[in-house]
């Protein structure tokens, strides 16, 4: 069956097609090419003064693990707040930044996005929370599985393994925790702090092994660089919301020597520590860095006002910021020798100088970075806002004169301290297809989502074309998931799941040996059950799409 | 004859390094003597028939039976829940649709748990931490009767990462687990005597020494406990919320979550609940990501309300809050209430001894024993996946509940 949408405007960075009319045509599941005369079209849907853009990816959102259920367990206040009934095809559910798996996916659906990705699954718990994924609606999904504080890895590095039987060991964990990319969380920070160091700078070194932040990060970044892995390594770097920390980043992008790196929530890492308060922004030096280093990719974690809830691996940081907590209650966990977690619920105000000052320090970034093309648009749901905020944060880009409005009701100081009242730059829909779909594919190596050319995913999002970003984004017209129409007009028609992709990697298999014998003798579990088997998926319907490792530009 | 290796069901701990002989369906442990597995694995089946008021019957006619119950119930209530992920899965898709409530055996003392965490959190760790990692670990009243390998796997270890040779464990409450007293020669522990009122009293006085410092005379028990909490490189502290007084299980339980937060200022210290039993824990896990609540949830509304006090068995059983209750439990035996007033429904195991008395009983297979399947460790950080070994074609709970789900909707 052929459908063809006729006549809508299209934004499609990844073919250069910005803003032209032109028909798409949709046949089992992709787009393809215009038929040939005689091919019978089942359907035409006209879709004048309709805009088109590929499904939206998000590259970074917290959307299952063991932290996000914790966050659940903490805040039954939020769950409350937030309640959607069941209906006929639909699930019940509750909850914002932690809401219930079925409606992640509804909701991401409305929003017309199609893929999202879990940025912080630790290996101990890859299986589970890649079993709550399956409840996730609609969107393709993916996981970076966090290294870079297991004692087994840093034992490794300490005893100046070579670099060769370290890609082995990131090979085999990719493999078995059927990740897609690699997350460095606080390098040898969370370990650390196991070990009661309550910072780690990056060229301090771990009390226990003896190893500083700065050769972890190497080491790993070198690693998927040789495994040719289709995601670059994704960091959260040291010194997560200290001020002062802009200096440790742009540090950590010089450690790498300009090997490709894919930089979280920089929003969080921009902090300067000028001025009478000690905290000032560092947006134009970070991106002043950035715009050179051709090899930093970025996400900036842009802060919403309102309440939220904090949920990292980060346990050193997330533990420091614990007096920050509103409701007073917080969770830390010390994990499996892998990693950690902490959850702060949080509340963003407009009136607080540092809270006004890291919204304008994230917008800051979004406009003083210039490549659209290496910064992608996240709030790292639910840590800076859920992602539902994302119309409202695509307005401020798009629309100058709503942003300096919205900067003139946040605090006076903080007004004062920021430059985002003299950034005149605008987002188009150009460069916002870009910030929020091909970028994100491009980053992360997948070919079939991202864009609307031949072969790809029939993943379209059609908006109505309105003055007003924040209404447009919100409530797009139709939205297509593999060819099927998910959601039209706010309302979702037919619910099935996405698949899950994961990256395919090869390793040589006598590091299994050494594995083993050390889950034997400390994990209390043999290797085999920590390994994810293909069949453990498919018993909960998960369909995997698997990536080669054969990334060539790096 | 041959030897298999087997991930065993019957605990939250889920060991997997247990080797069974097998023979025809008969599996006898031949490298652990864990109490639990021993008695879990001898339970004879004589038959596994489904009963409709204590009649034999077929499975596809109970099933029916069991739909059209619900379909009439203007309440239903699931619980007892012993079951799996993907049994929880499948009683959620039924509970959800049609409004039902749902709560777990372990509902009286996991809520407890439940609430410290709802109003202060926590700071938690999970099984190898608390192996390699803790150099003190303190364990207030629990027997470990539910977990029976806990001390010998991770509290008493032959090797650690960190080599802890002089590990400190100290035992506060009443009753001295077995474990300890058997092992006497070859470990070594500290006991401090304390009921349920005293250990509230001790607790507070060892945080407001620890908050305020705190000059007054103190107990010698305090003084002592302080200076090794003050020595303590990384510490962890376990309970067992269902080995408390009763009624002052949850403040109990919120002073340890709030004396482990407050070591925290100066040392590293995390603890460990050790309520797990009839896997609650997975049960409760599903029911987060699916439902955003926790066990105790009612669906009546047509979305989750969540109340500890309301929605508990025992109380809507006896005020017959219910029309109907469907009891599930994979795994054992263990005693349903029953009353007569109000329809039970048992999904149980094919021995359980009170198959007759119900008015409909659907046997079911073990996971782990009859079918693949996934649970979650005591530390709801781990899954571990389980693997068929007996073939007596006994279904699952999803099996059946995704059948009973279908009779409910087809006659619509
Ligand atoms: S401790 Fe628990 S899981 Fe381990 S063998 Fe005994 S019953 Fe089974
Ligand atoms: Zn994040």
């Amino acid at each position: 069956m052929i459908i063809k949408l006729e006549n809508a405007r299209i934004y499609d960075p990844i073919n250069k097609i910005n803003g032209k009319v032109k028909d798409l045509y949709i046949k089992n599941q992709y787009i393809v090419d215009k038929p040939k005369s005689g091919e019978k079209i089942s359907k035409k849907i006209n879709l004048k003064n309709k805009i088109i853009m590929a499904g939206g990816i998000d590259i970074h959102s917290h959307i299952a693990g063991g932290k996000v259920n914790l966050a659940r367990l903490l805040l039954p206040e939020e769950h409350r707040e937030h309640l959607y009934p069941s209906s006929e095809n639909l699930r019940s559910g509750s909850g914002l930044g932690t809401c219930s798996s079925f409606h992640i996916g509804y909701k991401y659906a409305k929003l017309g996005y199609c893929a999202v990705f879990e940025p912080a699954v630790l290996p101990s718990n890859a299986r589970s929370a890649i079993i709550e994924m399956s409840d996730i609606p609609f969107v393709d999904k993916g996981t970076y599985t966090v290294l870079s504080n297991d004692d087994f890895l840093l034992n490794l590095i300490q005893k100046k393994i070579s670099q060769k039987k370290i890609n082995d060991y990131v090979a085999w964990i990719l493999n078995s925790t059927k990740g897609l990319g690699i997350k460095i969380v606080n390098p040898g920070g969370i370990n650390a702090f196991k070990f009661n160091q309550r910072a780690l700078d990056l060229d301090e070194k771990n009390k226990k092994y003896g190893i500083t932040p700065r050769s972890i990060l190497k080491v790993l970044t070198k690693s998927l660089i040789d495994l040719k892995a289709p995601h670059p390594i994704h960091v959260h770097g040291c010194n997560l919301g200290v001020p002062g920390n802009v200096n440790t980043t742009i540090k950590q992008i010089k450690a790498v020597e300009g090997k490709p790196m894919h930089l979280t929530h920089i929003q969080y890492h921009s902090y300067d520590n000028k001025g009478d308060r000690k905290f000032s922004s560092g947006a134009s030096l970070l991106a002043e860095n950035i715009n050179k280093q051709k090899n930093i990719t970025c996400d900036v974690g842009q802060i919403m006002f309102g309440q939220t809830v904090t949920a990292s691996a980060d346990t050193m940081s997330q533990y420091k910021n614990h007096h920050f907590a509103r409701p007073k209650k917080w969770i830390c966990a010390d994990i499996e020798c892998d990693a950690g977690c902490g959850i702060v619920p949080f509340e963003y105000q407009d009136k607080n100088f540092v809270n006004s000052l890291q919204w304008a320090i994230g917008l800051e970034l979004f406009l003083l970075i210039k490549d659209p093309w290496r910064i992608y648009l996240t709030t790292d749901h639910p840590n800076g806002a859920a992602f539902t905020a994302y119309p409202k944060l695509i307005k401020l880009l798009m629309d100058k004169s709503f942003r300096d409005g919205e900067f003139e009701k946040i605090n006076k100081e903080a007004q004062k301290s920021s430059v985002l009242g003299n950034l005149k730059r605008e987002y188009s829909l150009y460069d916002i297809a870009i910030l929020t779909r091909a970028g994100p594919a491009k980053v992360l190596g997948l070919t079939n989502i991202g864009h609307l050319g031949i072969g790809a995913k029939a993943n379209i999002t059609v908006y109505n074309n309105k003055e007003d970003k924040e209404e447009m984004f919100e409530n797009p017209f139709m939205v297509f998931k593999d060819g099927n129409l998910i959601v039209k007009n706010g309302k979702i028609q037919k619910v099935f799941n996405g698949k899950f992709y994961t990256a395919e990697t090869d390793f040589d298999k006598k590091i299994e040996k050494e594995i083993s014998s050390y889950f034997q003798k400390y994990m209390g579990r043999g290797m085999e059950s920590f390994k994810i088997k293909n069949q453990e998926l498919w018993d909960y319907g998960i369909e995997t799409e698997n990536i080669k490792c054969d990334r060539n530009d790096y | 004859m041959k030897n298999i290796n087997f991930t065993c069901p019957f605990c939250s701990l889920l060991c997997d390094d247990v080797q069974l002989e097998i023979k025809k369906n008969s599996f006898k442990p031949v490298n652990s003597g864990c109490s639990l597995l021993v008695s879990s694995l001898k339970k004879k089946i004589n038959d596994q028939f489904s009963r409709v008021n204590g009649k034999k019957t077929n499975i596809s006619e109970a099933i029916t039976e069991l739909s059209l119950m619900i379909k009439e119930s203007k309440s239903t209530l699931f619980t007892g829940m012993a079951t799996d992920i993907k049994g929880t899965k499948a009683a959620l898709n039924i509970i959800d649709k049609y409004k039902c409530i749902v709560d777990h055996f372990s509902g009286d003392s996991y809520s407890k748990n439940l609430k410290s965490m709802q109003e202060t959190g926590g700071f938690f760790l999970t099984l190898s931490e608390l192996k390699n990692r803790a150099d003190t670990i303190i364990i207030f009243q629990s027997t470990g009767e539910e977990l029976p390998r806990l001390f010998e796997k991770y509290i008493f270890p032959k090797k650690t990462i960190n080599n802890l040779k002089k590990r400190k464990v100290i035992f506060i409450g009443t009753k001295v687990p077995k474990f300890f007293y058997k092992n006497k020669k070859i470990i070594n522990f500290e006991f401090i005597k304390l009921d349920s009122i005293n250990l509230l009293n001790f607790l507070s006085s060892i945080r407001n020494s620890i908050n305020f410092e705190t000059k007054e005379a103190k107990d010698k028990r305090i003084l002592y406990l302080l200076d090794i909490l003050k020595k303590t490189n990384y510490g962890s502290i376990l309970w067992n919320a269902s080995e408390f007084q009763n009624d002052i299980s949850d403040v109990i339980i919120n002073e340890i979550n709030l004396l482990i937060q407050d070591l925290n200022k100066f040392t590293r210290f995390s603890g460990l609940s050790l309520s797990a039993s009839d896997h609650v824990l997975t049960v409760n896990e599903v029911l987060l990501w699916q439902t955003g609540f926790p066990i105790r949830t009612s669906f009546a509304n047509g979305f989750p309300t969540h109340d500890t006090n309301q929605f508990s068995t025992k109380k809507l059983i006896d005020n017959k809050e219910i029309d109907l209750v469907v009891w599930i439990n994979s795994f054992n035996e263990k005693s349903i209430v029953i009353n007569k007033k109000i329809k039970n429904v048992l999904i149980g195991i094919p021995s359980h001894p009170q198959k007759n008395n119900v008015d409909i009983f659907i046997p079911v297979g073990t996971p782990g024993l009859d079918h693949n399947s996934h649970l979650l460790r005591v530390d709801k950080v781990v899954s571990m996946p389980l693997k068929k070994i007996r073939n007596i074609s006994l279904p699952s709970v999803d099996q059946i509940l995704n059948k009973v789900k279908e009779g409910v909707t087809d006659d619509n």
